[in-house]
């Protein structure tokens, strides 16, 4: 069996040497479709910057296991409304940026790489508003220019921090259309945080459920039975 | 027209003063527009002022040590000016980032103290000092009127090493400026980009204080970038167009204050100033324009 590409050995993820998060075992598997759920507050986006290295562990072991013999390019989608719209990019300029791991300083970007921005657009289905103002763009497109820009990155895991909160309906079953295209057909290992449990329910294979500062991993078809589901909302609501 | 075309004479009087002026007036926008950018504008009024007080203190220095100033070439005082104001800012900017990064505190508090304390320890520096007045009280003004060759090419080389410093990071820059998240996935180094924006923007403060002052030095970091951003379209436009105001206006301020007999610094971010109001009521009236034109009043009318 291949080695998981994530695995957290009694991690404890938070700030400042105070855990939110303690004691999380678990693997994530390449080509994995894995939903980190649970209620505003659970420690969701703590652990999602400990997994990218935008935060040090508070505890544990955090082992990342190399693709294709180098470390995993994490393609990462944040949450859009964290950008302030002082700057004037273009939809284009900021989906550029996921070619910069590539191009070093006093290098301009080679058309082969603003090519591959534009497919990725493209792909993304946002070259339509991609020369637009990223800041006046609504938030389903901006959402589709973060995903072209993470896709550029060229990324082995791609990691969406609630990538439909203040998105209109049509717009989230679109853009979560996109993404299980993604985990299909280009064997993308999918880290999504969320939630919305409907959405879970339809795309990821493996949940991680978050509450009270503990962990409860398992499928997405064990987790969201009914009756499990009526136990962890319980919990929640205790 | 006559003063204007005596000042493009390459035999005017002042002319390295002007060259001065108008390189700072181009150079300050372009790490301006990183302050404003990063909602750093604070830093912008505390930095230059800090960076006086290490002109103070510099210039201090022979003093307390027992040497007599008219021992000293202007070249070599203005060589220590240039060192106080230089350690003094990066010593502030990069101590500054560290307690923001830190994220303690109130970072509009610590700046508010950072200016009031350097302004104040100026005050002390030149009450203290009993050559003070003998000459170098206009240096720490930033009087622009007498600026030596030797001044002038040290102004232009730091200002060169800013600006080919600026061309050559600027994609890494901007990306650590706007989203820092993405720049660490991307392996990017943000803590080393953010100490190479900081030293250009303190190797800038540095050479604009020593020439037109802290207070112009303020005026030209943050007016040029925010009227440019009332304009631009993108990011490239928002550069430009911010130097070139800066540089423009900083040339034209020389001009006015020359015809009129005012003191040029001031003059430079009064003109700024009236450039940006001006900007900002027709941008205003613009899109006033454009939204009655897109959606037109209803008319009414009585129908017999």
């Amino acid at each position: 069996m291949d080695e998981p590409l994530i695995t957290l050995d009694r991690l404890a993820v938070g700030y400042n040497g105070q855990a939110v998060l303690a004691d999380i075992s678990l693997a994530i598997a390449r080509g994995s479709f894995t939903a980190l759920l649970g209620a505003n507050g659970s420690g969701k986006s703590t652990l999602l910057k400990t997994l990218l290295g935008l935060l040090p562990p508070v505890a544990g072991r955090l082992r990342i296991a190399a693709a294709n013999g180098a470390p995993p390019v994490f393609g990462y989608v944040p949450q859009f409304t964290q950008f302030d719209p002082l700057y004037l990019l273009t939809g284009f300029e900021v989906a550029l940026m996921g070619v910069y791991r590539r191009v070093g300083p006093g290098h301009f970007v080679p058309p082969a790489e603003r090519a591959l921005v534009r497919e990725c657009l493209q792909a993304a289905d946002a070259a339509e508003f991609a020369q637009n103002r990223f800041a006046e763009l609504s938030g389903g497109q901006k959402q589709r220019v973060l995903m072209a820009r993470a896709l550029a990155t060229r990324p082995d895991v791609l990691v969406l921090d609630e990538p439909t909160s203040g998105v209109d309906a049509a717009a989230t079953q679109s853009l979560l259309n996109f993404i299980s295209e993604l985990h299909t057909k280009r064997r993308l290992t999918i880290l999504l945080v969320t939630h919305d449990l409907p959405l879970v329910r339809r795309h990821a294979q493996q949940v991680v459920w978050l509450h009270d500062g503990r962990v409860v991993p398992g499928t997405a078809a064990e987790l969201l039975r009914p009756e499990r589901l009526a136990e962890l909302v319980e919990m929640e609501m205790s | 027209m006559e003063t204007l075309r005596q000042i493009l004479s390459p035999d005017f009087l002042l002319r390295n003063s002007v060259y001065t002026s108008v390189l700072i007036g181009f150079a300050c926008p372009l790490v301006g527009a990183f302050l404003v950018l990063r909602r750093l504008v604070f830093m912008g009024v505390a930095l230059p002022q800090i960076s006086s007080t290490g002109v103070a203190v510099a210039l201090s220095l022979p003093f307390w040590l027992g040497s007599n100033p008219a021992g000293r070439s202007s070249i070599s005082e203005h060589v220590l000016a240039f060192g106080g104001a230089t350690v003094f800012s990066l010593a502030a900017v990069l101590l500054l980032a560290f307690l923001e990064r830190r994220g303690h505190g109130l970072p509009e508090g610590r700046l508010g103290t950072a200016y009031v304390v350097a302004a104040a320890l100026s005050m002390l520096l030149l009450a203290k000092n009993r050559y003070a007045e003998v000459g170098w009280l206009d240096l720490l003004k930033g009087e622009i009127i007498t600026v030596s060759n030797f001044d002038l090419l040290l102004t232009a080389v730091a200002l060169a090493v800013v600006l080919l410093a600026l061309g050559l990071c600027y994609k890494e820059l901007l990306l650590v400026s706007f989203d820092r998240a993405m720049a660490v996935t991307l392996g990017k180094n943000v803590v080393f980009w953010d100490i190479v924006l900081y030293l250009l923007i303190g190797m800038t403060v540095s050479m604009a204080v020593l020439s037109v002052g802290p207070l112009i030095a303020f005026g030209f970091l943050l007016i040029p970038p925010l009227t440019a951003h009332l304009f631009a379209a993108n990011m490239r436009q928002f550069t430009i167009l911010a130097s070139v105001l800066g540089g423009g206006s900083s040339f034209i301020g020389f001009w006015l204050a020359y015809q009129w007999d005012l003191p040029v610094g001031p003059t430079d971010v009064v003109l700024l100033g009236l450039v940006y109001a001006l900007a900002f009521a027709v941008r205003r009236i613009g899109s006033r324009l454009v939204a009655a034109r897109a959606h037109p009043p209803a008319s009414v009318g009585t129908s017999f």
